[in-house]
């Protein structure tokens, strides 16, 4: 489902047309990273090491 | 239409889900129809749970009384209600820091939940037994994959330009806060930021970069014109742990301002340090106050008297580096009753914002059971030519019950400091004139002179108020 059609929900701060933008374009940039780390892990678990060191984490 | 008797809180009207009140003297939370679905999302995705257990969010409960608005109204509830209530702009840098992290720590949990922060205001964060606590349990939507975050530049605002600016320029640009309640503009702190700023890749895009898309697209529809464009869930983790990398690379280290080091070049002697010491605590057993404003605490050395027999305790200094110093001995010990703040007591916090509402002023947040004012006066009475009496009068408005009062005398080498190299205009500075003044609002219950030194410290009692 595309985002535009899930229910909105009450937004009521001004997010800023620039600030969007600024995130799309980092989306693109950060993604990169989110690609090379998710494998990167991939590659760790296959030798059985576990990378979890975030207590947040449940 | 709101209901009689119920007080509304005036820095809590921006948000549409609900709004504070306040009805015979408890505080309420009035959740509102239309934010019905994410306060149950709140609770069904275990979000409230997580962050209730981490101590990250305030805690409620429900309450059984009638709403302020009951056309609006889904629950009224009761968060746990904190001794007192601080602003940003009297933070100091590491508290300013710990406030960013946090938010972005609940950030993150909030999107493993499903749920995402929709606002991001330092006005959001209290501190409360040493540590930074979300108090708006209305702040979470549910999480709509695809979406950028909405308060990523609110959060830039109100904790990154701040503390870029006092790390990177001065520490003392944390009050560019108290006169934009909105946060610092972005194109403001990228401009008063130091060249060297933009070699900084967190500070280069979350600030300079965010400022001039800020200008180009000012009132641009981006929304339709990038509608094929999403921000993933991934990605929107990436960008907070990249802001988080941002705050964390951010220092300020306390050294050269003017009382960083005061305790040791201060003209007291070992003997007469201890002996102030042992006079106060008698006299905090004595009056057992259940609140204590320490004015001019340094950091904190006798704020810690009170703050030790679990009297929730503020010590307000007008030093940055002494209350930066007292922030990081609180964590380093995890103390739990003492909240350092940052305050000039000649200029102090005034009410601001909407109505002057929004932001109450210090002396509103008032009265204390108790109030210490050591080794303060010379610095009021010269420094800053208040009269003796006037001075009388403020510390009878922000004290309900009792004053623990240290005169020092002109012959103080403290004293004759300030007056070195002005002319002499205080005639009426002695201890003589002193307790006159004094008398006019309180009466004094002790007095007790400090050995080897001149000075003297008094317990008094309001009785004006």
């Amino acid at each position: 489902m595309h985002y535009s059609e899930i229910p909105k929900t009450l937004v009521y701060l001004d997010p800023g047309s620039g600030s969007i933008i600024l995130q799309l374009i980092l989306a693109a940039i950060l993604g990169i990273g989110v690609f090379v780390r998710v494998q990167w892990s991939r590659i760790k678990s296959l030798f059985g090491r576990k990378d979890n060191n975030d207590d947040d984490k449940e | 239409m709101m209901i009689k008797n119920r007080e509304l809180l005036g820095g809590s009207f921006r948000d549409p889900s609900g709004f504070l009140f306040t009805y015979e003297g408890v505080l309420y939370r009035q959740v509102n129809q239309i934010y019905k679905q994410d306060y149950d999302l709140l609770f069904a995705s275990g979000l409230y749970e997580k962050l209730a257990e981490k101590r990250l969010l305030v805690s409620h409960t429900e309450a059984d009384v009638e709403a302020a608005d009951p056309e609006t109204v889904y629950k009224v509830i009761q968060p746990k209600r904190l001794p007192f209530i601080s602003h940003p702009y009297e933070w100091c840098f590491s508290q300013i820091k710990d406030a960013a992290l946090t938010t972005l720590r609940i950030q993150k949990i909030a999107l493993r939940h499903g749920m995402s922060l929709k606002d991001a205001s330092a006005y959001n964060i209290q501190f409360h037994q040493g540590k930074p606590l979300l108090v708006d349990t209305l702040s979470f939507e549910t999480h709509r994959d695809g979406e950028p975050w909405t308060a990523y530049r609110q959060f830039c605002q109100h904790f990154l330009a701040p503390l870029a600016l006092m790390a990177k320029r001065d520490v003392r640009l944390s009050q560019l806060l108290r006169v934009y309640i909105d946060g610092i503009p972005l194109d403001l702190a990228s401009r008063l930021l130091p060249p060297s700023s933009r070699l900084n890749l967190g500070l280069l895009t979350h600030i300079h970069l965010h400022a001039r898309a800020h200008i180009r697209y000012a009132g641009k529809d981006v929304k339709s014109a990038h509608k094929n464009r999403r921000m993933s869930r991934e990605s929107l983790l990436a960008l907070i742990e990249h802001l988080e990398g941002t705050v964390k690379k951010l220092e300020w280290n306390p050294a050269g301002t003017e009382w960083a080091e005061y305790y040791s070049i201060t003209n007291y002697s070992n003997a007469a340090f201890d002996h102030k010491k042992e006079i106060i605590a008698q006299w905090m057993k004595r009056t057992s106050a259940s609140s204590v404003w320490d004015l001019g605490a340094n950091n904190g050395e006798f704020s810690r008297i009170a703050s030790q027999l679990e009297i929730p305790t503020i010590a307000f200094d007008i030093d940055p580096a002494a209350v930066e110093k007292n922030y990081r001995k609180i964590k380093q010990n995890k103390e739990t009753n003492l909240l350092p703040l940052l305050l000039d007591l000649t200029n102090p916090s005034p009410a601001l914002g909407w109505d002057n509402q929004e932001r109450t002023s210090l002396l509103e947040r008032g009265p204390a059971e108790m109030v210490f004012s050591l080794a303060l006066i010379h610095h009021l009475a010269i420094s800053n030519n208040v009269p003796l009496e006037r001075i009388a009068k403020f510390m009878s408005r922000v004290t309900s019950k009792w004053l623990i009062i240290e005169f020092v005398p002109k012959s103080d080498s403290q004293v004759k400091k300030l007056l070195a190299n002005r002319q002499d205009i205080f005639d009426h500075y002695d201890q003589h004139e002193f307790e006159r003044s004094f008398n006019l609002f309180f009466t004094i219950q002790e007095k007790s002179a400090i050995r080897e030194s001149d000075r003297t410290v008094y317990l008094m009692k309001n009785e004006s108020a």
